[in-house]
């Protein structure tokens, strides 16, 4: 069982290695079937993993890597720790990724620099492996960095675009102000219990700290300020949109189903803390609500077709943490899981869209291209459905549980909100479905002229997705008897909190609501989009520029700074430091100067200097 | 009381050369006070030498006049050159060494 | 020889001393100056007299008087024409300078007289030879010959640079 650990944590990093390192050699093909070959290989190894667990007894595994530091009261190991939680996002990542990695070589077949492009794709896989699969905080963390740094990477794919550049440098901003948070929460958990072991933490927690100390309140909310900026929630989550100027898988795989999924991932794992700080889960709760919120309006107002997947993304992350704080961990697994699916089947269909157009994303010059792109219409209905809550598609099990625990644990005013939410979603995916299939066409002349059907290496990993989204609900749901999902986690102690869900009836008013909700939004505005689809005007500004929240950074915190370095750059550095080197040199040659006026060649001079000189001394010596 | 009158006398014109040397500017003028200068000190030699009754200072008279002699004569040779080539005897002009 | 006058006669003797150093470098003409320097020479030689070194005072005259002055003579009159430019062009030294050398002259003197007001003044009795040509010529050749042969080693060289220095370049 441990080689298998191993062996599936090093093959994508050995496929990085090796890419990177022969970069110049290995043609754009073969880079892409070395990469997909990695991902998948690392699948099967975790697919050996899970039936493995089933036949055995014994259900985590603990590695140590090896000792980090042993320093007085601090013990750190570097530790690896598989149980079910971390099998399931291991399977996640190596399973959507290898769909991912095969579509890319679809999609990149342009491409020059694919290479790279593969060698960081694999790169981020072996990080948010050993992000899920860490033991330590100290590993997670190196972990949580190095999916950063892929993301910086991959946003920043085409370096030589400006807007491309500068979104990879915003992203990897945010998050290294999110990072701090988790930084500090990692050096606190360090002086409170002398340790960063994962479970020991856990374990401890609810022995030694009392429900409701402000220890745990602080420990926890730095914790979740780490998952802000990680997976986007309010305040810090101005770069999800902007990075969506890298590849259309990059935001498939990244942006969609496993990086962002990060924050929630932290939470789930560290539940035992958080359930001993109850104000940071009321914290947690309300954030997660407001995005949600926040995040389904914006996208209504978007007119590019990958922002309003990204905002979508933003929101739906924004549900998981409102079930997190409510306590339903296994809710906001569950609907991560769906969502994977079902946002990666969604960006892949808009790339097949994006790549057709030759790079356009820009749903004013899309339409009408359900006739030429069959099967990504069909694929991209079916995402749409899907997660707006159309039963029985997957997301439909996964909201209707989240929206169930939030009312059951009596948390009204959240429950309508995340109901607004999810009502909103349908609203705004639909939007983009008629903009970009159906309606007027817009096209120019010449993307009319060749768009068609996508390639079957970039339709069939969509397809999978497809048959995932229906099908995936049924692994958390099922008639009778508990779910395998439910089953899985259950053993990693993460399990619905209300008993009555798990077996009662199926249609209670919260579900009825919600479906109804749903079908209403979709339905409506399917009829608007068809109907008035020309005498539509421009969506609310304010909707459109993300409540200004951009603009209020920028004006706020990032020209003050540019104005600090600038007077920095202009003002200090010439004027004090260069000044001050210039004025030691001048110091040192107006000196000489004086000094040599001493040497004037005058006879007569030298003499009095003698003189003075010789009485000077006659003083000395004698008194 | 002798010894010191002759000690003030030869500090006397020890100090007027001196003083010579520091305000003539013509060349020889200059000479001729570090010469003054040098006789100074021979009579304080010769004081003392009649003070302690020792002739060694009478030998390290002899001494200093021989120096004097064949120092006044490379000089004046020196003072000559100078003069030939900067067309004036004033010790001010003489300042190539300048730096 | 002569015995020793009292004091008045040195007291008299340092003035005619003072006046005629005053003279050398007062005077404006380089002739008159050297003709002060003159009467210093012959009233040292004098004084030489007066305290018992009969040798020097000759030898004083001799080299002095006799030769060193005869150069400078002959200098002087070389240049006497040139001497009057002197007072047409400005003086280069600071003043200040020269100033400051002059003050620190003062006072080291002024410290070192009063250093030396207490000094004794005995005197030794002396030889009855001393400071005639005889003692000192034995004490040249015997005690101190390789001092002597070394003074004219030096004149010879002085003599072979002086030459050399004052040799006029030939205009090709």
């Amino acid at each position: 069982m441990i080689y298998a650990i191993t062996l599936g944590l090093s093959f994508p990093l050995l496929g990085f290695l090796y890419l990177m390192l022969s970069s110049h050699f290995t043609s754009r093909l073969k880079a892409g079937q070395i990469a997909c070959a990695t991902v998948f290989l690392s699948f099967l190894c975790f697919v050996g993993l899970v039936s493995a667990h089933f036949n055995s007894s014994e259900h985590y595994k603990t590695i140590k890597l090896f000792p980090w530091m042993h320093l007085g009261s601090i013990h750190s190991d570097i530790s690896l720790h598989v149980d079910e939680l971390s099998l399931l996002m291991a399977l996640i990542i190596t399973g959507v990724g290898f769909l991912i990695h095969v579509y890319s070589i679809g999609y990149m077949d342009h491409e020059k620099d694919a290479t790279r492009y593969f060698a960081c794709l694999n790169f981020f896989i072996f990080a948010m492996l050993l992000l899920v699969m860490s033991g330590s905080l100290i590993a997670l963390f190196f972990g949580w960095e190095a999916v950063g740094l892929a993301s910086y990477l991959l946003i920043g794919f085409w370096y030589h675009k400006d807007k491309a550049a500068a979104a990879a440098t915003k992203a990897f901003v945010v998050n290294r102000i999110g990072d701090l948070g988790l930084l500090l929460g990692i050096i606190f958990t360090f002086y409170l219990f002398g340790t960063d072991n994962i479970i020991e933490i856990s374990t401890r927690a609810l022995t030694e700290y009392p429900i409701g100390t402000p220890v745990m309140t602080v420990l926890t909310l730095l914790y979740f300020w780490g998952a802000t900026g990680k997976s986007a929630q309010i305040p810090l989550h101005t770069w999800l949109p902007d990075a969506m100027e890298g590849p259309t898988p990059v935001s498939a795989l990244i942006h969609a189903a496993t990086m962002v999924t990060a924050g929630v991932y932290l939470v789930v794992r560290l539940h035992p803390i958080f359930i001993s700080a109850p104000f940071t889960l009321q914290v947690v709760s309300v954030i997660g609500g407001v995005t949600a919120l926040f995040a389904a309006l914006c996208g209504l107002g978007q007119s590019d077709l990958k922002r309003v997947l990204a905002y979508s993304t933003v929101s739906q992350l924004g549900l998981m943490f409102l079930a997190c704080g409510a306590g339903a961990f296994y809710a906001a697994m569950f609907h991560l899981t769906t969502h994977a699916f079902i946002k990666a089947l969604l960006f892949l269909s808009a790339g097949n869209v994006v790549h057709m157009l030759r790079g356009k994303t820009e749903m004013a010059e899309m339409g009408a291209l359900a006739n030429k792109l069959p099967w990504t219409q069909w694929l991209f209905l079916l995402g749409v459905l899907a997660l707006a809550g159309i039963p029985p598609f997957a997301a439909f099990f996964s909201k209707d549980l989240i929206l169930e625990e939030e009312y059951l644990s009596g948390f009204d005013i959240l429950y309508y909100v995340g109901l607004a939410a999810s009502v909103l979603t349908g609203i705004y995916l639909t939007r983009a479905y008629w903009l970009t299939f159906r309606g007027a066409s817009h096209l120019s002349p010449d993307d009319e002229a060749h768009v068609h059907e996508a390639p079957k290496v970039m339709i069939f990993p969509v397809v999978v997705l497809g048959l995932l989204a229906i099908l995936g609900g049924f692994l958390g749901f099922s008639f009778g008897s508990l779910p395998i999902l439910e089953t899985f986690l259950a053993k990693a102690d993460v399990r619905i909190t209300h008993e009555e869900l798990i077996s009662s009836e199926f249609f209670t008013p919260e579900t009825i609501m919600a479906i109804i909700g749903a079908i209403l939004g979709i339905a409506a505005t399917s009829w608007i989009y068809y109907a008035y689809a020309d005498k539509l005007t421009r969506p609310w500004r304010i909707f459109s520029n993300a409540f200004y929240f951009d603009a209020c950074y920028s004006a706020l915190i990032v020209r003050p700074l540019e104005r600090l370095s600038s007077l920095f750059t202009n003002c200090v550095e010439p004027k004090f430091f260069e000044g001050s080197i210039h004025w030691a040199g001048q110091a040192a040659q107006l000196a000489s100067a004086e000094l040599q006026r001493v040497q004037s060649g005058q006879i007569r001079s030298y003499v009095a200097w003698m003189i003075a000189g010789a009485s000077l001394l006659l003083i000395y010596f004698v008194s | 009381m002798n010894i010191i009158v002759t000690i003030i006398i030869s500090l006397a014109m020890f100090g007027i050369g001196l003083i010579g040397v520091l305000s003539r500017r013509n060349a020889l003028v200059f000479f001729l006070a570090i010469e003054l200068m040098l006789n100074a000190a021979n009579l304080l030699f010769v004081g003392f030498s009649k003070q302690w009754g020792n002739q060694i200072g009478l030998v390290w008279v002899f001494f200093i006049l021989v120096v004097a002699a064949a120092e006044a004569a490379v000089g004046l040779a020196i003072i000559i050159n100078l003069f030939r080539t900067k067309k004036v005897v004033d010790v001010d002009q003489y300042d190539s060494l300048r730096g | 020889m002569f015995g020793f006058f009292d004091s008045a006669t040195q007291w008299i003797l340092g003035l005619i001393l003072l006046l005629s150093s005053l003279g050398v470098i007062l005077l404006r003409k380089p002739v008159h100056a050297s003709l002060s320097f003159l009467l210093t020479l012959l009233t040292l030689s004098i004084y030489y007299l007066q305290l018992d070194a009969h040798f020097i005072s000759v030898m004083q005259v001799l080299v002095y008087a006799g030769a060193i002055l005869v150069i400078f003579m002959f200098v002087i009159i070389l240049f006497q024409d040139a001497y009057q430019e002197i007072e047409f062009t400005q003086p280069k030294s600071s003043k200040w300078i020269l100033a400051m050398g002059f003050i620190f002259l003062i006072f080291g003197f002024s410290m070192f007289i009063y250093m030396i007001l207490d000094l004794p003044s005995k005197f030794s009795t002396l030889s009855h030879d001393y400071g005639t040509v005889q003692s000192l010529g034995k004490a040249l050749y015997l005690d101190f010959f390789i001092p002597f042969e070394a003074a004219i080693l030096l004149f010879l060289v002085a003599l072979i640079g002086a030459l050399y220095i004052g040799k006029k370049v030939k205009k090709e």
